[in-house]
């Protein structure tokens, strides 16, 4: 009886040691964020003079004025959504049409182009960015945002994974829709390509969150301000500023929180399971 | 007889058929693939033999790009700083996110453990080049919260991304802030599919919970584990944005990491053809770590059904 309640202590503190070791390590994560958002909204001047802001207790909107004062802060935003909305799309259209290839169509090639394509995936980014420079260069797409969404068309990742998708769709709904005279597209857009919309959803947020964040590529093809995507134009923000009021950066910085909240808030259940699908391979 | 010939002959058209419309089907992806992956492997590998800088013709260096790079003491020291990333980095995440998955897995409230999940791995979802860019006034020697937080313990300013030694422990509390929810989320999905009966019987057989972590939880979640340190490996060998942004890569070239180095090499001093070079190694790199995933899956134990 006695030993009973001993181990229920030591069980009732080693709960409580979890929960406080917990709480400071989420204490950790939570102040960083809350400070930009108080410090974007303290006044300029005092902004960053401790001891700092971590609960926002002033509401001063001059540093998100001088945010948009200084820079076309909503053509950044504009960039930003063209790319990852366009390289999303034509990503999924092409990757989904390949996975169809490999996964419904028998033709000569098929093992080697499907090898080819896994490769891919072992090459840095940085070896193909010298190349691809180059190819931007020549073809005149330099600060162009077409040299951001075409590379971004192929993605080795997503065939792979709406191809394993696909296989695991019983061929009894192909037959059927073949039987009933389908033609081949039509059973790609109205059999399978529904059927494989968890996994595209899957797809569409990793790769809009993943070119939304992307700060190589605009970096190296884009050399134009009003051409910048938001990662690269915060950065322009910072230089605009020199040494004058950094706490707008913070405000811009602040903003740019605001869309992977979004994504977060209405696509977390996709997010969570890419993120169990790649776990699992 | 004639009868068979034309079935044969139907049956050829409709497997050419389909090779025709398997090949439609594939051209969009094949198209950007031919142009933007293996015309590229190409010209790297062209460009590694020659002097080229976009805007002249490129030229035959005789092997100089090659030559150089044995006398180039830069390559070493930024692919030291790369090597030093990862191995401050990576244990980093792998400790720290298996210790908070197994703590959230003790809690059974349901929405603390969503607010938890939530709290981690919101980061990881943000571009790292927009926060890094918040962190550097965080970090900040007179003004930053950090120095200012640890004054309370009587900790003396410390100059977080001014000094060579501090520089580096700057990038590592800047990774597990903005990843260490990716890699816990992976290992807390996988700690839901470890048997729960199996840990029961463990207990009821008196096994002290180290014992129970080491002998059953750590084998059994081993191939996510191996999958996210393989990840993790690659990713932060081609670390750029991080030292980019808070660091610049410097005092001097202390926190360079060789994807800056690359380019530099290539988009700053205009030198492709040694860039191409340099990218090459990246590569070779690359391939080792993931060959070592091939060879290295044997420890693991796949066999948890």
């Amino acid at each position: 009886m006695e030993q009973n309640s001993v181990v229920r202590f030591s069980q009732g503190v080693r709960k409580a040691i979890i929960v406080v070791l917990l709480a400071v390590f989420c204490a950790f994560m939570l102040i960083p964020l809350l400070w930009m958002v108080s410090t974007s909204l303290r006044s300029p001047l005092e902004a960053f003079t401790l001891p700092p802001a971590i609960i926002p207790t002033t509401f001063d909107l001059a540093n998100y004025r001088e945010v948009f004062n200084k820079v076309d802060f909503f053509a950044f935003i504009k960039n930003s959504l063209i790319v990852s909305v366009s390289a999303t799309a034509l990503q999924l259209l092409a990757s989904s049409m390949a996975a169809f290839a490999f996964s419904r169509l028998r033709f000569p090639g098929r093992n080697v182009v499907f090898m080819m394509f896994l490769a891919a995936l072992m090459i840095p980014g940085q070896v193909l960015s010298i190349p691809r420079f180059i190819i931007m260069s020549k073809a005149g797409l330099i600060n162009n945002l077409l040299a951001l969404i075409l590379p971004a068309i192929f993605s080795a990742m997503s065939i792979f994974l709406l191809r394993q998708f696909m296989l695991t769709i019983p061929r009894s709904y192909d037959e059927a829709a073949y039987m009933d005279g389908a033609t081949r597209v039509q059973c790609y857009g109205r059999i399978i390509v529904p059927m494989t919309k968890p996994a595209m959803m899957v797809m569409a947020m990793q790769t809009f969150v993943a070119t939304w964040n992307d700060f190589y590529g605009p970096l190296i093809y884009i050399n134009s301000v009003e051409k910048m995507t938001l990662p690269l134009g915060l950065t322009q923000l910072n230089g605009v500023l020199g040494t004058g009021n950094k706490a707008a950066v913070i405000a811009g910085v602040v903003l740019s929180l605001i869309p992977p909240l979004l994504f977060y808030c209405f696509g977390q259940r996709y997010l969570i399971e890419g993120i169990s699908i790649g776990g699992l391979k | 007889m004639a009868v068979m010939e034309t079935i044969a002959r139907a049956q050829r058209r409709s497997r050419r058929r389909e090779t025709l419309s398997a090949y439609l089907f594939l051209s969009p992806a094949l198209l950007i693939y031919l142009v933007f992956v293996i015309f590229p492997l190409i010209i790297v590998v062209y460009l590694m033999f020659h002097s080229y800088n976009v805007i002249t013709p490129a030229e035959w260096n005789d092997y100089k790009n090659f030559i150089r790079v044995g006398l180039d003491s830069r390559i070493w020291t930024t692919m030291l700083n790369s090597f030093k990333y990862v191995i401050l980095i990576c244990p980093m995440h792998i400790v720290f996110s298996i210790l908070l998955a197994l703590a959230v897995n003790t809690i059974k409230n349901r929405t603390a453990v969503f607010a938890v999940r939530t709290i981690l791995y919101f980061p990881t979802l943000l571009a790292v080049s927009s926060v890094a860019l918040a962190w550097t006034f965080i970090f900040s020697t007179d003004f930053g919260i950090l120095n200012w937080f640890l004054g309370f313990f009587g900790v003396e300013r410390i100059p977080w991304l001014k000094s060579s030694t501090w520089a580096y422990v700057a990038s590592m509390i800047f990774s597990l802030w903005k990843n260490v929810g990716l890699y816990f989320l992976y290992i807390y999905i996988g700690l839901q599919g470890v048997d729960k009966s199996v840990l029961e019987a463990a207990e009821l057989d008196g096994a002290k919970p180290a014992r129970k972590f080491f002998s059953i939880t750590l084998p059994m979640i081993s191939p996510t584990l191996f999958f996210v340190m393989i990840t993790m490996m690659i990713g932060c060998i081609q670390i750029f944005d991080e030292p980019y942004i808070l660091t610049g890569g410097g005092p001097g070239d202390s926190t360079r990491s060789f994807s800056q180095y690359i380019y530099q090499t290539a988009f700053v001093s205009q030198n492709y053809g040694y860039a191409c070079v340099l990218a090459m190694m990246m590569l070779v790199i690359v391939l080792v770590i993931t060959l070592v995933q091939f060879k290295g899956s044997a420890w693991v134990s796949y066999d948890r059904d």
